[in-house]
């Protein structure tokens, strides 16, 4: 326990001097608050592109609350998966290809331990950039639209960051035996989409599947309720990551680290 | 007392064999050297020792434990080129290596400490990684390697990357060292060897082709050795001495001639009586010993 705590620590205190723990909250903020501002701001923005032939009249209709904070967690679909996955693409793979991961693990380290420290920091990161990144774009959606039940918001948040933590998980999985932060980054990538596609495609039959647990997200913030598919799909995304985190330590402990 | 035993050591790569079956025992409290060409197994073979890598077959035991038990605990390791993580400094890294070691936060502390002053890099403590030179990095490396008081250290090239100067302070810290800890390292430079070894193992094409410590490898191959100068072409001479000394063997290089004898004090008179005799135009006369140097060319040779 000590040394996982040690093993952490490192991991926390390298994410301080690589000023990840700035850049991917902001990034996490933007993602989500864009979307409640350019909702807002829309007839304005178009007003000021001009272009329009005089007596043009574009009538918006203004979104609901629930419709923009739904489009938030859309945003962090695309482009904070892309985020998560680059930003821990190398979180093995990094360390094997300089070499630092051989002199570590000379030492009596648990390779357990190692790997879970690893997965541990990074969900920490992530948890906590996207909470500020959510919770922001919720308060500006209370704002500019109309106050979401805070209840609803913090329900979305976990079943939605269960998927995150699946993403996540899966960059640690393809980094357990790729000695390339690059071709983990792409794997992993690969493999989300992959899942998302065959996710919407089928979704009738895979409601299971952790790629849902956007859209029930989703259901949550509209209706405030959920069909029991949600459980499935949670329990089934929770053994996924236990079982993808226990196999990157198997395959890890079997790799040679020369 | 044995540290470490190896036995019927192999490695292949695709097929290949790389380290063909190595026996031998390390001493405690003993420095050992592997020595070898470039691509000879060396790295190989360590980080086999490490725990890095996995032997295709034979053994490895620690004395107390059993072959196959985890043994990084027993040993200390410094890879030929060490990364470390550039954004820590100095004196965090080695308290981060003792407290992965098993040392209590304390005394990682107080043993960074100690082995920041010993190896010399104490006014870069506080420094990053990033911004130290390649022999404050082997300095480091050996630091780590040595926190957690190992009974064997195991250095891949310790001194080959350093100026001199570095090589020198390296050499006088393992010697240092040695009275605490076994200590195997690799070279192919033979002065390092012979400087601090006690012990050396001659490793060519993956077999271990000669072994032993320093007096049994210089009394079984080194050589006396003379050497004749003349002014003009030494062949003419050549027959003049083969009834005075007895000759294992000689070379004529254009005015030089080396003898290789058994007994160098006969040689000595026998030879210098027939110049003196003759009045032959000698400009040099030199006794040598074959050096290591020789002893490893002619092993690798066999």
């Amino acid at each position: 326990m000590n040394q996982w705590l040690t093993l952490l620590n490192k991991e926390i205190l390298e994410m301080t001097r690589n000023f990840k723990w700035i850049w991917v909250p902001i990034v996490f903020i933007l993602i989500a608050v864009m979307e409640p501002i350019t909702a807002y701001y829309m007839p304005q923005i178009i007003d000021s592109l001009g272009n329009l032939p005089d007596g043009a009249v574009i009538e918006l209709p203004m979104p609901s609350a629930e419709e923009v904070l739904v489009a938030s967690l859309s945003q962090y679909n695309t482009l904070g998966l892309l985020v998560i996955i680059l930003s821990s693409m190398g979180i093995i793979a990094g360390e094997r290809k300089t070499g630092v991961a051989g002199l570590i693990l000379v030492k009596p380290v648990s390779y357990t331990a190692f790997v879970t420290a690893k997965w541990a920091g990074d969900m920490l990161l992530l948890w906590i950039s996207y909470f500020i990144g959510y919770f922001v774009s919720w308060y500006y959606v209370g704002i500019l639209f109309d106050t979401i039940p805070f209840i609803d918001f913090i329900q979305s948040f976990f079943i939605y960051g269960l998927w995150l933590s699946f993403v996540l998980t899966i960059t640690v999985f393809f980094n357990s035996f790729l000695k390339s932060p690059g071709a983990a980054g792409f794997l992993s990538f690969a493999a989300v989409i992959i899942l998302i596609v065959i996710s919407g495609t089928f979704s009738k039959w895979v409601e299971w599947s952790p790629a849902q647990l956007l859209s029930y997200a989703s259901t949550f913030i509209m209706s405030g309720s959920n069909s029991s598919d949600v459980w499935s799909a949670i329990i089934l995304s929770v053994f996924g990551i236990i079982m993808l985190l226990g196999g990157s330590i198997v395959i890890f402990r079997r790799r040679e680290l020369a | 007392m044995s540290v470490v035993h190896v036995k019927n050591l192999k490695k292949d790569y695709q097929k290949h064999e790389v380290i063909k079956g190595l026996d031998f025992e390390l001493m405690d409290k003993k420095c050992i050297a592997l020595l070898g060409a470039n691509g000879a197994g060396k790295t190989t073979t360590l980080q086999m020792l490490s725990g890095l890598i996995r032997p295709t077959s034979g053994e490895i035991t620690f004395s107390g434990s059993r072959n196959g038990d985890d043994f990084r605990h027993l040993i200390g390791f410094l890879p030929q080129h060490p990364v470390f993580y550039d954004w820590m400094t100095g004196r965090e890294f080695l308290e981060y290596a003792g407290k992965l070691s098993g040392l209590s936060k304390k005394d990682s502390k107080i043993r960074a400490q100690e082995l920041l002053k010993l190896v010399g890099i104490e006014e870069a403590k506080n420094r990053r990684i990033g911004k130290y030179s390649g022999g404050m990095k082997q300095r480091l490396g050996i630091a780590q390697a040595i926190i957690h008081r190992p009974k064997l250290v195991i250095l891949d090239e310790p001194v080959s990357a350093l100026d001199p100067f570095g090589r020198r302070e390296v050499l006088e810290l393992m010697g240092s060292l040695k009275k605490e800890t076994a200590i195997l390292f690799s070279t192919h430079i033979l002065n390092d060897a012979e400087e601090v070894c006690d012990e050396i193992l001659f490793l060519h094409n993956g077999r271990l082709v000669e072994s032993g410590t320093m007096e049994q490898l210089r009394d079984k191959h080194q050589q006396a050795k003379i050497d004749l100068e003349f002014k003009e072409d030494a062949a003419q001479y050549a027959g003049l001495f083969t009834d005075v000394v007895k000759v294992q063997s000689q070379t004529i290089k254009s005015n030089k001639i080396s003898f290789f004898v058994e007994d160098i004090e006969l040689a000595k008179i026998g030879l210098l009586k027939v110049i003196a005799e003759r009045n032959l135009p000698l400009v040099k006369f030199e006794i040598s010993r074959t050096s290591l140097e020789e002893v490893f060319m002619r092993v690798v040779e066999k």
